[in-house]
C-alpha cells in the first residue's frame, strides 16, 4: 500500500511539475501573442493615422441586400485594348498575389479568365493599401475599381494579354480561408511525363474531396462548359431531325437488362431497382406512335468495377425510332447527330479545347463524314491480321477495342467509327437477328478513340419472337411479360442506342479518367460529395 | 511474279524438204496423227462423231465470237477516226456493262487474290486521302474502269480537317449505296477522303505496306489492278515517262513546259492513235486529265485535240470533267 502510495505521488509531483513547465510556456507564449497583438495594433493605429487612403479599400460589410448600387461590373473576357484609359468596377478573385516593394501585382479571375492587376503605391494608392492587397488571402473575392491600361509587352500568363488594370479602390466581399486544400497552380499543372523538377501535382482523390476548388480551374472549367455543349447539341441537332424529348422514370420494378448489375432501394413496403437504362419506356413511346425519342437522363449501374472508364450513375444519352425498312437508317440518324456533336464542338468551343489541351495535351479528335461504318467479321479479320487469335463469334475484349481502334486510325485517320453486325450470341435478347446470316445480329457499337460509347440494335418487335429469344436465352416470361406484352398491339420496327455524356466527352478530349468529366462522380468506393 | 519472256529458239513449224525417193510416213511427233487418223475413219462409217460435231460447233462459236470482236473493234475505230461519230449501240453497250468486253481494251489478266493478297473475309479497301483543292481525276477514272471489272464498293467521306467540300467532290464516285449493302459482297472497296493533306496518300495495308504518295503513283497501283501492264520494258518505260510528263509538266509546269509537253504528245500522236502505241493505256489516262486539269487542252494542237475527242468519246472519261 504504502508502497503504491508513494509511487502515486511521486508520479503526482512528476505530473505537476510537467503541468508547471507547460503553464510556464503557455503563458510565455500567451505574452508574446499578445506583445504581437499590441504591436500590430498600435502599427495599425499607426499607419491609419497618416493613411489618406483608408476610404478606397478594406473589408466591405457583408453583402445583405442592404442597397442596390447603380455600379456596372464588367466581364475580365471583355477588357480589350478598346477599353483603355476607362475608370471600371468589376468583380472577381484573387487568383495570385505578389508583394514586390511598393507595388503589388494581383491576378484576378473570373472563370477561365484572367487578367493583371497593379496595386502600386502613388497618390491615389498608400502604402498600408498595397499592404492590404498583398496581404487578401486567395481565392478571395474583391471588388476592384480600377483603370484599364495598355501594355507594352504581352502578359503571357494572362487570358487578357494586351492590358492589365491599375487599381484604385479595393474590397473584398468575401474572404477565403488561408489554407487551401489544394493549390489551384498545382490542380492545372500540366501533365509531364516522369515527376520532373519535384512539382506538387494534386492526386484524384484530393480533386475529388475538394471539388468546389478543384472546378474552378480553367480546365475543369472548360471540360464542363464542353459537356454542357455536347447536351446542348445533341438537343440541337435531334430536335430538328424531328425528334421529341421524353422523360422515363428512374424507379423502376423489374430491372430491364439482366439482375446482375441493378441497385435495389426500398419502396414503401416492397423494393423497387434504379433503373439501368430507358430502354423498354424508349420502346414503349414508340409503340406509342412518338416515332422518333430521345431522352437525356441518369442511369444507374451497380457494377463494382474501379477502372477509369465506369460509373455507377451517369448521363445517358438515349436514342429510339421507328424506321422505314433498314436498320441503317436509325445507323445513319445516330452517326449524323453524331457528327454534328462533333462539328459543333469544333466550330464553337475550341477556346474550351484548347484550355483542355493545355493541361491534358491530347491530338485533335478526327472523324469522318459520313461515318465509317465497318462490319463485325472484318474487324475480326483484320485483329487476325495483327496476330490477334479470337473465335469469329467471341465478344471483342477491351485491349482487342482499342486495338482495333488503332488499326482503323492508322487506315482511315479516324477517331470515330461504327462496327456493324455483331454475333448474336453476345447480344441481349431482345436483338433482331440477321436475316440472311443467323449467327449475326442487326447491331452495332461507335467507337471513340478505340472505346465504346453506344451500343445498339434493331430490337425485335414480333412478340412471338421476342418470346422465342428470351426462351432461347433462358429468361423468366413471368418477368419480362410487361415488355413482351406492349409488342402484341401492333408495333413498328425500331431500334436506337444509348450514349454516356461522360464518355463522350472524355473522349473526345482524349482524358484518361471519366472521373475529370463527371462532376460529382459516384463510383464503388465514392459517394460524396 | 511473271518473268520476262523469252523468244523460243527454233519455232515449231519448220519446213524440212524431206527427200522424195523413200516413201513417206506419218510424223510420230505429230500428237494429233492419232486423232486425225480417227476422224478419218469417222465418215467412213458413215454416221457422224459426237466429238467431231461437238468440235465443229467450237469452232462456229469461236467464228461468231471473232466477228462480234470485229464489229466492236470496228465500232471503235470509228469514234477513234471520226471523234464526232456517235458510239456504235454495241460499243456503248459493251461499255456501259461490266462484261470482259469491256476491260478489253487492256491486255492481260488481272486476279485480285493474286495482286492483293487473300482478303481473309475482310473486304480489301483501298483509302485514298485526297485534297479537295486538287482532285485526282486520274484516279476518278481509274476508279471508272476498276467499277467495270470488279464489284466495287465505293465511298466517300469528308475528314474533319475540311471545313466544307463542294457537292460534285461527293458525288464524283456516283451515288451512294443504297441502305443495307452487305459489305463482303464487294470484291475492292474504293473509299476516297477528302483530307487536308499536302501530297495524295493511298493506303491499304496498314501493316505489311508503307501509304503510297502522289497521285501518279498511285495511278500506278490501280492501273496494275486492271492490266499487269506491257510485259517489254520498252513500251512499260514509255508509259512511265508519259505518265511523269503528264503530272510533272502538264499539271504542275509552267506555260512554257506545257506547251512543250504538249508538243511532244502532238508528235506521239501523230505516230500511233493513242499515246502509247495502238491500245488504250494509263499515259493517256493520265495526259488527258492533267491536260484538262491544267486547262492546257484549250490551246493543244490539231493530234492533241483529235485524241481528247476520243478520249471524251469513251465513256468513263466524263468522270474527269467535275468542273
Amino acid at each position: 500500500m504504502t508502497n503504491e502510495d508513494a509511487q502515486g505521488s511521486t508520479a503526482e509531483e512528476a505530473q505537476s511539475k510537467k503541468g508547471l513547465k507547460k503553464q510556464q510556456k503557455e503563458a510565455e507564449k500567451a505574452a508574446k501573442k499578445a506583445e504581437k497583438q499590441a504591436k500590430l495594433a498600435a502599427e495599425q493605429q499607426g499607419t491609419e493615422e497618416d493613411d489618406f487612403a483608408k476610404d478606397q479599400y478594406g473589408n466591405s460589410v457583408m453583402i445583405q441586400s442592404q442597397e442596390k448600387l447603380d455600379r456596372e461590373l464588367h466581364r475580365i473576357q471583355d477588357l480589350t485594348p478598346e477599353k483603355a484609359d476607362k475608370l471600371i468596377w468589376l468583380r472577381a478573385r484573387v487568383h495570385t498575389s505578389r508583394a514586390k516593394g511598393k507595388q503589388c501585382f494581383l491576378v484576378l479571375r473570373q472563370q477561365q479568365f484572367n487578367v493583371q492587376a497593379l496595386v502600386a503605391v502613388g497618390d491615389r494608392a498608400s502604402k498600408q493599401m498595397v499592404k492590404f492587397a498583398a496581404n487578401v488571402n486567395k481565392e478571395s473575392i474583391v471588388d476592384v475599381e480600377a483603370v484599364v491600361k495598355k501594355v507594352e509587352q504581352k502578359i503571357e500568363s494572362c487570358t487578357q494579354q494586351e492590358v492589365e488594370l491599375h487599381v484604385e479602390k479595393i474590397f473584398v466581399v468575401s474572404q477565403a480561408e488561408a489554407r487551401l486544400p489544394l493549390q489551384l497552380e498545382d490542380a492545372a499543372r500540366p501533365e509531364v511525363e516522369g515527376d520532373e523538377d519535384g512539382r506538387a501535382t494534386v492526386n484524384q482523390d484530393t480533386r475529388l474531396d475538394n471539388r468546389v476548388i478543384d472546378l474552378r480551374t480553367t480546365t475543369s472549367q472548360a471540360i464542363f462548359r464542353l459537356q454542357a455543349g455536347v447536351c446542348m447539341l445533341f438537343r440541337e441537332t435531334l430536335t430538328n431531325k424531328g425528334f421529341v424529348e421524353i422523360q422515363t422514370p428512374k424507379i423502376i420494378s423489374a430491372a430491364s437488362e439482366g439482375g446482375a448489375n441493378v441497385f435495389t432501394v426500398s419502396y414503401f413496403k416492397t423494393s423497387a431497382y434504379l433503373a439501368q437504362s430507358p430502354q423498354l419506356y424508349k420502346q414503349m413511346c414508340i409503340c406509342a406512335d412518338f416515332d422518333k425519342v430521345f431522352c437525356v437522363g441518369p442511369v444507374f449501374r451497380a457494377e463494382d468495377s474501379n477502372t477509369h472508364r465506369h460509373l455507377t450513375e451517369f448521363v445517358g444519352l438515349d436514342i429510339e425510332m421507328a424506321f422505314n425498312y433498314h436498320y441503317h437508317e436509325v445507323i445513319d440518324s445516330i452517326t449524323e447527330t453524331m457528327v454534328q456533336i462533333f462539328k459543333g464542338l469544333r466550330d464553337r468551343f475550341q477556346t474550351e479545347i484548347q484550355a483542355v489541351n493545355k493541361q491534358y495535351p491530347s491530338e485533335p479528335f478526327r472523324f469522318l463524314e459520313p461515318t465509317l461504318r465497318l462490319e463485325y467479321t472484318e474487324g475480326v479479320a483484320m485483329l487476325r491480321q495483327a496476330g490477334v487469335e479470337m473465335g469469329d463469334e467471341d465478344d471483342l475484349s477491351t485491349p482487342n477495342e482499342k486495338l482495333l481502334g488503332r488499326l482503323v486510325k492508322e487506315k482511315y485517320d479516324t477517331d470515330f467509327y461504327v462496327l456493324d453486325k455483331y454475333p448474336l450470341s453476345v447480344r441481349p435478347f431482345y436483338t433482331m437477328p440477321d436475316p440472311s446470316n443467323p449467327k449475326y445480329s442487326n447491331s452495332y457499337d461507335m467507337f471513340m478513340r478505340g472505346e465504346e460509347i453506344l451500343s445498339g440494335a434493331q430490337r425485335v418487335h414480333d412478340a412471338q419472337l421476342l418470346t422465342e429469344r428470351a426462351v432461347h436465352h433462358q429468361i423468366d416470361l413471368e418477368k419480362i411479360k410487361a415488355y413482351i406484352d406492349s409488342f402484341r398491339y401492333g408495333a413498328p420496327p425500331h431500334g436506337g442506342g444509348g450514349i454516356g455524356l461522360e464518355r463522350v466527352c472524355m473522349l473526345y478530349l482524349g482524358l484518361h479518367n471519366i472521373r475529370q468529366t463527371s462532376m460529382f462522380p459516384r463510383d464503388p468506393k465514392r459517394l460524396t460529395p | 511474279m511473271s518473268m520476262y519472256q523469252v523468244k523460243p529458239i527454233y519455232e515449231g513449224g519448220i519446213k524440212i524438204d524431206l527427200p522424195t525417193c523413200m516413201y513417206t510416213l506419218p510424223n510420230v511427233h505429230q500428237l494429233q496423227a492419232a486423232s486425225s487418223c480417227s476422224s478419218e475413219h469417222a465418215p467412213q462409217n458413215g454416221a457422224a462423231d459426237p466429238e467431231v460435231r461437238a468440235l465443229e460447233a467450237r469452232q462456229d462459236e469461236i467464228m461468231r465470237k471473232l466477228f462480234e470482236l470485229k464489229a466492236v473493234v470496228d465500232g471503235l475505230a470509228k469514234t477513234v477516226a471520226t471523234p464526232d461519230a456517235d458510239l456504235d449501240l454495241t460499243v456503248s453497250s459493251c461499255l456501259g456493262s461490266p462484261s470482259p468486253t469491256a476491260a478489253c481494251t487492256f491486255s492481260g489478266t488481272a486476279d485480285l487474290d493474286v495482286l492483293l493478297g487473300k482478303d481473309m473475309g475482310a473486304l480489301r479497301d483501298i483509302v485514298i486521302n485526297a485534297n479537295p483543292a486538287r482532285p485526282p481525276l486520274t484516279l476518278l477514272v481509274l476508279h471508272g474502269l476498276l467499277c467495270q471489272r470488279y464489284r466495287v464498293l465505293s465511298a466517300v467521306h469528308v475528314h474533319s480537317s475540311v471545313a466544307s467540300v463542294p457537292p460534285q467532290l461527293l458525288s464524283c464516285l456516283g451515288p451512294r449505296h443504297a441502305d443495307g449493302y452487305a459489305r463482303n459482297l464487294f470484291q475492292l472497296g474504293f473509299t476516297l477522303i477528302w483530307k487536308d493533306v499536302p501530297k495524295l496518300q493511298m493506303k491499304f495495308s496498314v501493316r505489311n505496306m508503307c501509304p503510297i504518295e502522289g497521285e501518279a503513283n498511285v495511278a500506278r497501283f490501280l492501273f496494275r489492278l486492271l492490266s499487269p501492264g506491257p510485259s517489254d520494258a520498252a513500251p512499260a518505260t514509255l508509259v512511265d515517262s508519259l505518265v511523269d510528263t503528264a503530272f510533272f509538266q502538264l499539271a504542275e509546269g509552267g506555260a512554257k513546259e506545257q506547251a512543250a509537253a504538249l508538243r511532244a504528245l502532238n508528235a506521239a500522236l501523230g505516230r500511233h492513235v493513242w499515246l502509247a502505241g495502238s491500245e488504250l493505256s494509263l499515259a493517256d489516262v493520265a495526259c488527258y486529265c492533267c491536260a484538262v486539269q491544267s486547262g492546257a487542252a484549250a490551246s493543244a494542237p490539231a493530234n492533241v485535240q483529235r485524241w481528247i475527242k476520243a478520249c471524251e468519246n469513251l465513256g468513263y472519261f466524263s468522270r474527269a470533267k467535275l468542273q
